[in-house]
């Protein structure tokens, strides 16, 4: 490749990222260190540790974080191990369905949970029925579990990430590595402790990483649960109305400097890992092929999981077509007069055609510039090519929150990305920019990984047979890590239609809401406005359920997905 | 038909110099070997040739047309890799067309072209299958094709048939020989299989740290070794420490108390009376006489069937020997006599 085709593609990558990543980052952090009259400051750094309720928002949001990647690592390891070891009845299709977590924004889950188990529902319904439980004094599962209740739902939505990574991880080992440890004489279990888990460490921090920033910055879940003492909804209740205090930014700064460190522990991690330089497995793996009880036990732990997994999305398909749910196991009568009344809703289908047009474009910018990053970093020598990889990773780290006010602060009249904004305050561009660079990471990281594992020789073969160097691209590498492509595009699609944090916060207009705003309107509307929004969700899953299993079926094989 | 010319080409990875200074001439129509071990450079010269890599100095000419920084596509320099690099996502027919459609040959011409091609390597009716379905022979074999069906001016082979067995090996040897002598095309073949070299080329070249230790026909190298090097690498030799001495008419050597009668093949060399020398001697010639003036036991020996190996202890040190079509085998322990020709003694610098 030439060398100024690659300096090229990375000075506007890094000029990009400047503008529209560093830039909206830093002008929300910096206004933790600047005083009214200007200057620096810590002083708003040190007020947010000596004022109490923020504190203790900060110290909340920190456990939520720890906890929920600890329920998650118990969930995710596990079963990537079983799923490594063993050969079991209906693999294949269990391997997706515990994929399926993903495709509800966990807030809408949160929604379909307080139905399930909630005061007044299904779970004290059936126990009231079985004469468990006392009608009179129901037990309050939320209210006083509402901390479990987070940490369960963020558990419940993000050990796929996990799963996907270990199983990655694993899927990486050359089985000879195990066979020689058996080979030596190591019993099972201490091949597991002395080579596999070692081996799968890369997988289990990258995931864990995004799993702890992500559940650390969560603000749609708490929100649902009426959450209030913790960081980001404190965050998100005092910068509402943009000026005034400068303590929420103080505490986005700290956040973000959380985030950073943990990113940078597991890069480190990551990076110091031998796995780096092993060489890719070749042959077949040796997973045990199980027979009888024990094939359908594995499978039945999948089952489960993927069960549990579902009370959310049972939740909110109930919801959804209940005529009236309330102190009872199963809607008194079900109807799908909310669908229709959904898709007659003023927010609904404007909602959807948003989302679409949103995320859509924000897909294709974010492949265009993921193949041309993913080509410098794998291909080219240039230097500081490490430099852009680490860059393009950054937005998993910095707290979609953080973007969002960024963006928002940024796009106000006379400000510089006022031009985003459209003439009626059309948030279009504004959003489609937040959602391309929020999900960039998830295309360059799986055009990483099939470029790295296609043999440039392959290219080299094309160049000698008189190939141009476009054409080769469009020809040979390109089909050849199609498959990566098209699931890392499947999957920043999905995560740009349900993005939260820039959608609550940048669409203003209704008829420039997507879909998990017009859902979170629709939540707080009073009458059936519950049941329009399980509706909506119900929409988005099945349309999102779609796109995952496509992009686990494409891509999932071949690992590589949601790697740091 | 083209030349090739490389002159003073270096390459550095970082602070490693895999070529340094390398100067060399294919004729038109020769099938070329760059010849040396692992690490020697010679993959990194074959890659400049083809324009996947960039000397850091000198220059590269394809007949009088300095191709230096001309891009790998422009070159028509088809070259068959190591691992073969076929594509995957394309059937064999697929792979071999790949370079007659880049060059927008009509598509009733690619298909005869690439019946052609497959009839060639003798794999005619495999066109519609999978690359994965193919043996490593076959994948070896539409490797080949895929290079020679663009009618290349010039063909490049890095270690094509390294992944072969025996057997197959030494078949496809004469099939490459053969199709690169009846398409006339100029042909860079690298290998650090010296028997391989020995048996495919017109010319080669033995490279070593990054420069050429001697460049001439496989006889030629085998005959006359310009370096210890050489010797040992081409062939199998005895490598005596000896030191010169001029006799009356012939140079002689030391080598302990025995004298040995020789000749100097580096004429850029003239060792003095006294002067350290390396000797060496290849095992079959030496031969087993009772007028020999070399006076040992047998100490070991393998019997390989058309010829036998025997390891001869003499005053002097250890000598192998070779005996072809033996009929008289000797006994470990058993006294020989051993003389060699004045001829197949060298003397080398070092």
């Amino acid at each position: 490749m030439k060398k100024g085709y690659a300096i090229g593609v990375m000075a506007s990558v890094m000029v990009l990222f400047a503008i529209f990543f560093v830039y909206p980052a830093w002008t929300i952090v910096s206004e933790a260190f600047w005083k009214k009259g200007g200057g620096f400051t810590l002083s708003y750094v040190f007020a947010v540790f000596h004022d109490p309720v923020y504190l203790e928002g900060l110290w909340n949001a920190f456990l939520l974080g720890i906890t929920s990647t600890m329920v998650t690592l118990m969930i995710a390891f596990p079963l990537a191990l079983l799923g490594h070891k063993y050969d079991f009845a209906g693999k294949k299709i269990l391997g997706v369905l515990v994929l399926v977590p993903l495709i509800l924004p966990p807030f809408v889950g949160a929604v379909g949970v307080k139905e399930m188990l909630g005061v007044d529902g299904a779970w004290n319904a059936l126990l009231i029925d079985l004469g468990w439980m006392d009608a009179a004094h129901p037990y309050d599962w939320l209210a006083n579990g509402r901390f479990l209740g987070i940490v369960l739902m963020n558990a419940l939505h993000l050990y796929p990430i996990l799963y996907m990574n270990i199983a990655a991880a694993l899927a990486n080992l050359d089985p000879a590595m195990e066979q020689a440890a058996e080979n030596l004489g190591c019993p099972p279990w201490r091949r597991f402790w002395k080579i596999t888990f070692p081996l799968a460490m890369p997988g289990v921090f990258a995931g864990s990483s995004i799993v702890f920033i992500w559940a650390f910055t969560e603000l749609g879940v708490p929100l649902v649960f009426d959450y209030a003492r913790v960081a980001p909804v404190q965050v998100y209740d005092g910068i509402k109305d943009l000026g005034g205090n400068p303590l929420p930014y103080a505490i986005v700064a700290i956040m973000l400097a959380i985030s950073a460190v943990v990113f940078a522990v597991s890069k480190l991690v990551i990076g110091r890992s031998p796995l780096g330089t092993a060489p890719r497995p070749k042959g077949r793996s040796n997973d045990v092929p199980l027979k009888g009880i024990r094939s359908y036990m594995v499978a039945g732990v999948f089952l489960l999981l993927f069960l549990v997994a579902s009370i959310p999305h049972v939740g909110v398909i109930f919801l959804s077509c209940s005529n009236d749910w309330y102190q009872t196991v199963l809607p008194n009568t079900l109807t799908m007069r909310h669908f229709d009344e959904a898709l007659g809703n003023s927010l609904v289908v404007p909602s959807i055609k948003n989302s679409l047009y949103y995320a859509s474009v924000a897909t294709v910018i974010d492949l265009i510039l993921g193949l041309a990053i993913a080509w410098v970093v794998v291909r080219s020598k240039i230097r500081g090519r490490g430099l852009l990889d680490g860059l393009v990773m950054l937005p998993l780290a910095v707290p979609g929150l953080v973007m969002a006010f960024g963006y928002l602060a940024l796009s106000q009249p006379g400000k510089p990305f006022a031009f985003l904004v459209g003439a009626d305050g059309n948030p279009a561009l504004l959003l489609i920019v937040a959602y391309a660079f929020r999900r960039l990471p998830y295309i360059v990281r799986s055009a990483v990984a099939g470029l790295q594992q296609s043999n440039p020789v392959l290219e080299e073969a094309a160049r000698s047979l008189g190939s141009t160097p476009a054409r080769s691209l469009r020809k040979i590498a390109i089909p050849l890590i199609g498959a990566n492509l098209a699931a890392g595009a499947i999957l920043a699609f999905a995560f740009a239609m349900l993005e939260v944090s820039d959608s609550l916060i940048l669409a203003q207009q209704t008829e420039h809401y997507p879909i998990t705003k017009a859902i979170y309107t629709l939540l707080s509307t009073l009458g059936n406005g519950e049941q329009l929004a399980a509706a909506l969700g119900l929409w988005a899953m099945v349309f999102l359920s779609v796109a995952i299993m496509g992009a686990a079926i494409i891509g999932g094989k071949r690992g590589g997905l949601f790697k740091v | 038909m083209e030349s090739i010319r490389a002159e003073k080409v270096v390459k550095a990875f970082g602070e490693t110099r895999a070529l340094n200074g390398v100067s060399l001439e294919i004729h038109p129509g020769e099938l070329f070997f760059l010849l040396g071990a692992s690490g020697c450079g010679k993959s990194t010269l074959l890659r400049c040739i083809a324009g996947l890599e960039t000397p850091n100095e000198g220059k590269i000419f394809f007949g009088d047309r300095d191709v230096t920084d001309l891009a790998p596509h422009k070159r028509e320099a088809a070259m068959v890799f190591q691992s073969y690099a076929l594509w995957p996502h394309l059937t064999v027919a697929k792979n071999i067309s790949f370079g007659l459609e880049e060059r927008k040959v009509p598509k009733d011409e690619i298909k005869r072209r690439v019946d052609e091609a497959l009839e060639m390597v003798k794999m005619k009716g495999y066109g519609e299958r999978s690359i994965d379905a193919m043996s490593g022979g076959q994948q070896q074999r539409v490797a080949l094709a895929r290079a020679l069906v663009v009618r290349p001016k010039c063909l490049l082979l890095d270690e094509p048939l390294s992944n072969l067995d025996a057997q197959l090996r030494v078949e496809m040897r004469r099939e490459i020989r053969r199709i690169v002598k009846e398409y006339g095309l100029t042909a860079v073949y690298v290998t650090h299989d010296q028997e391989e070299a020995l048996a495919m080329a017109d010319r080669m070249a033995i490279l070593a740290g990054g420069v050429i230790e001697q460049l001439g026909a496989p006889e030629d190298i085998y005959r006359n070794p310009r370096s210890a090097y050489v010797a040992g690498f081409i062939g199998e030799t005895n490598l005596l420490d000896g030191q010169f001495d001029h006799g009356f008419v012939d140079s002689i050597a030391k080598w302990g108390s025995i004298g040995i009668e020789g000749r100097v093949t580096d004429e850029s060399w003239q060792p003095l009376a006294g002067d350290k020398v390396k000797i060496s001697i290849r095992p079959e010639a030496l031969r087993i006489c009772d007028d020999g003036s070399i006076v040992g036991n047998v100490i070991e020996k393998v019997y390989l069937g058309q010829r036998i190996q025997y390891w001869v202890e003499t005053v002097s040190g250890r000598l192998q020997v070779v005996e072809l079509n033996p009929q008289r085998l000797y006994a470990l322990g058993d006294a020989v006599k051993l003389t060699v020709n004045r001829e197949d003694v060298i003397f080398l610098a070092k």
